[in-house]
């Protein structure tokens, strides 16, 4: 072997000097502890000519080390081991913190790995051990030999390195997770929370921050925050005061308006400081209230504004277990509905009743009750549970009586919309009842149960339509409000009550027709259902007809009642022509006697009714002062300034039938006003003279 | 074939060794076996694939100057590619590349050794 060949000491100093300047220069460059483990053993084996090794680290808070690396070895082996560094040769380290080498004793639990000779240097941090370098059987070409103390020496410088770059990755792990953990903490509560640097840059924002603000995060970042609340000046104006004064500050329902979203928030800012308490910008949260309102809102559906409100402010009262109290309960049921959504179609069905619904429970609210169920077409209010109060009872009275006289504007509307009227009965109880939160942990429900509970029920039952039925105890509860009126009815027999029950019917006024009610109703049915392209029989010409009919009654001294019916069968009067233009008075008629009998307004009525529709049929032949007051009211504009407009627009409509030349049309003009006359007298003063001058006028283009 | 050494081949006289793991003693042993094996046989020209072998000690470098010795003997050569950079390192280091080559690739290894 030539000299050239050996590979001399000086090689491998140089080779040592090499490795431990990569391993300065590399570990730092590692971010995961295993590979920083893999790179550092190996690194170790190749320059110290070690057969393989191990690396054992720490377990977090206890004494027990586990393999963290190893190098051409089978680790199998060491399957079961505890590598406790309080313990045989690894706690020997542990108390010397300095490398060394040994041979491996058959007792060793290192035995296993078939080694003979170990060299074993100490992970640091601080003075805490938290690993272990072991490098097993230092290779020569004459076979395994022990490590030398200049080994330990190398070894040792490579376990300082790594102990700094194994401590760095820790603390990044730790700095990673503490943020994760922060990050995680901000983005999962509900509280919108942002902060700002000292320059009022936001630096930190969490998710129902921006959800708040309607903003990506992305875009908030960075920015100044008056650019971000530009326009919302409170919170810029509070964001500014905690800086300036770097005190707490707070302010409720506060409107956000961001980037086309309105949001109400409830803001707090509080100066952000650090270690030296010397601030270094604001934190500021925003409680979101939109689904607090939500809530509300939903929560209102089934129970009045005032009792959500009051539970929302008193927790004790959110607790509802069971409790025996005094109650009031009122059932209501539609009469017949079954037999008559029978010929309904489901989607009526369904629109009945929800729009049926609406209106009652408006009511129920409005007197404070609570909608503890909907069955059917039945409704269960309570009065008095969770929370109860004097009126409960007579709140409920009122309730029911409300929801009678609304029931026939309801019903007026259905009957104009050729729809069935709705009759309900009413039935209410007051006694000892069990009210809490019943059902199972995935349904619960506020409700009450009890006896007095199915006595409602049964004098809902028993109630016929229009009727409101109460028990005797209800009645001496409301009696001493003298608006209220009721009388005995004969005690009924209940099933499970040995005794008859005294029951007493309330009393209201019942079914006196709402004239203003229907003629709104008529004027929205024949705004929405008079065919588009009539120019003259229009909603504007049915409201003058009302209007004048009106006025002329008033003249001929008429009285109330026949002036509200005169006005009735004005908005009736042309309503024919939806149906059947050429024969409009037979039909409005028809609809008129149909619609009053359905909402049973008296016979005698209807036919009046009936008969001024009839009246104004051209040639005009009325019968009486109220027929002649709606016939003079149809024509009133022969006699009226505006008489020509009106002529046109009723020219424009006949020539949608046929065409109609101008001769002709003043012809057929000439003709009509030749023969009418007005019959009463305020139109024969008031419009003659008028309409004699459109006669003359029309006769002179006629000789032209 | 120890498991060190993956594929021995040939591509125009040249034995091509493919090695994986840690080029040691073991290592080294298990070369300078196929080595002496195939000069016996008359071959005179080696190549080594080192892509699986990452580290190499002192103690594998000096088997492969004693092969190197060998092969001088015999007016033979032996030549390696795919080298880790810190195996080209240690190479340097050790003075290995003073008497043997490193190539690139295969094809530049054969066409030049």
């Amino acid at each position: 072997m030539t000299s050239d060949f050996n590979i001399n000491d000086l090689q491998l100093k140089y080779l040592e000097l090499e490795t431990l300047l990569d391993i300065t220069n590399e570990l730092n460059s590692f971010d995961q502890i295993p590979e920083l483990l893999q790179e550092i053993l190996v690194k170790s084996c190749a320059v110290l000519n070690a057969s393989s090794g191990l690396i054992l680290i720490e377990d977090d808070n206890s004494d027990v080390l586990h393999i963290g690396a190893d190098f051409n070895l089978d680790i199998s082996i060491l399957k079961g081991l505890i590598f406790n560094k309080r313990k045989g040769i690894i706690n020997e380290l542990n108390e010397t913190r300095k490398a060394f080498n040994f041979k491996i004793e058959q007792d060793s639990f290192l035995s296993k790995t078939l080694c003979k000779y170990g060299l074993m240097a100490p992970l640091l941090e601080k003075k805490n051990l938290v690993g272990v370098i072991i490098l097993f059987d230092k290779e020569s070409r004459k076979g395994i030999s022990p490590f030398h103390d200049a080994d330990a020496n190398m070894l040792s410088a490579i376990a300082t390195q790594a102990s700094v770059a194994y401590n760095n990755i820790k603390l990044l792990e730790s700095i990673k997770e503490a943020k994760t953990f922060n990050d995680n903490v901000m983005q999962s509560i509900v509280t919108g929370v942002f902060t700002t640097n000292l320059m009022g840059e936001i630096n930190h924002i969490n998710r129902a921050a921006t959800n708040i603000i309607n903003l990506e995060k992305e875009h908030v970042l960075g920015n100044h925050y008056e650019y971000i609340f530009e326009s919302s000046q409170s919170i810029t104006q509070l964001i500014a005061k905690c800086e300036n004064e770097s005190i707490v500050l707070s302010e409720s329902q506060v409107k956000l308006e961001m980037n086309g979203k309105s949001t109400t928030v409830n803001i707090s800012v509080s100066p952000l400081l650090n270690d030296l308490l010397e601030p270094i910008g604001s934190v500021v949260a925003m409680e979101d209230l939109s689904n607090i309102d939500k809530l509300k809102s939903t929560f209102k559906k089934y129970v009045s504004k005032q009792i959500v409100d009051q539970l929302l402010e008193n927790e004790e009262m959110q607790n509802l277990g069971g409790q025996e109290q005094e109650a009031t309960i009122l059932f209501s049921d539609i009469r017949g509905f079954t037999s008559m959504s029978e010929g309904m179609a489901p989607n009526e069905v369904v629109e009945t009743l929800n729009d049926y619904f609406n209106l009652m429970i408006e009511i129920i609210f409005k007197y404070n009750g609570t909608l503890d169920k909907i069955i059917g077409d039945a409704l269960m209010v309570i009065y008095g549970a969770p929370n109860s109060t004097e009126k409960d009872t007579e709140n409920a009275v009122l309730t029911a009586i409300e929801m009678q006289e609304k029931l026939i504007e309801f019903n007026q509307r259905r009957v104009i919309n050729s729809q069935l009227p709705i009759t309900i009965g009413i039935g209410i109880n007051r006694g000892r009842v069990i009210s809490g939160n019943i059902g199972s942990r995935q349904q619960m429900n506020f409700t009450v149960i009890g006896d007095s509970v199915n006595l409602a029920s049964r004098l809902c039952s028993a109630a016929k339509a229009d009727e409101i039925i109460v028990s005797e105890t209800v009645w001496e509860y409301i009696q001493n409000n003298k608006s209220l009126k009721s009388r005995k009815l004969n005690p009924i027999k209940v099933k499970g009550k040995e005794k008859p029950i005294k029951i007493r019917e309330i009393q209201y006024k019942r079914s006196s027709f709402n004239y203003e009610v229907a003629y709104n109703i008529i004027e929205e049915f024949l705004l929405h259902h008079l065919p588009k392209e009539y120019t003259y029989h229009t909603i504007d010409h049915i409201r003058d007809v009302v209007l004048q009919t009106e006025r002329i009654a008033k003249k001929e001294k008429i009285g109330k009642e026949d002036i509200a019916d005169l006005k009735l069968a004005a908005w009736l009067h042309d309503i024919g022509y939806i149906w059947e233009p050429n024969r409009h008075e037979a039909r409005g008629a028809e609809y008129a006697y149909s619609i009053l009998n359905s909402l049973r307004f008296p016979v005698q009525k209807i036919n009046k009714i009936c008969g001024m529709i009839l009246a104004t049929k051209i040639p005009q032949k009325p019968k009486n002062i109220l027929e002649q007051i709606i016939c003079d009211a149809d024509l009133d504009y022969l006699g009226r300034e505006d008489y020509s407009v009106n002529s046109l627009l009723l020219l424009k409509e006949l020539r949608l039938k046929k065409q109609i030349s101008e001769i002709e049309w003043l012809d057929i003009q000439y003709s009509f006003l030749s023969k009418h006359t007005y019959h009463t007298n305020t139109s024969i003063t008031t419009r003659n003279k008028l309409k004699t001058k459109v006669l003359l006028s029309i006769k002179e283009k006629l000789k032209k | 074939m120890s498991d060190f050494i993956t594929s021995v081949k040939e591509n125009n006289s040249i034995v091509i060794i493919e090695t994986n793991g840690y080029l040691n003693n073991v290592g080294g042993e298990a070369v300078s076996a196929i080595v002496y094996e195939k000069m016996a046989q008359g071959q005179m020209k080696f190549l080594i694939n080192m892509a699986g072998t990452k580290i190499v000690n002192s103690i594998g470098v000096s088997i492969l100057i004693e092969i190197i010795e060998k092969l001088q003997e015999v007016n033979g050569k032996i030549g390696y590619y795919n080298l880790a950079p810190i195996v080209a390192k240690t190479f340097n280091i050790m003075g290995l590349t003073k008497y043997s080559s490193v190539f690139e690739t295969e094809e530049v290894a054969v066409n030049e050794l």
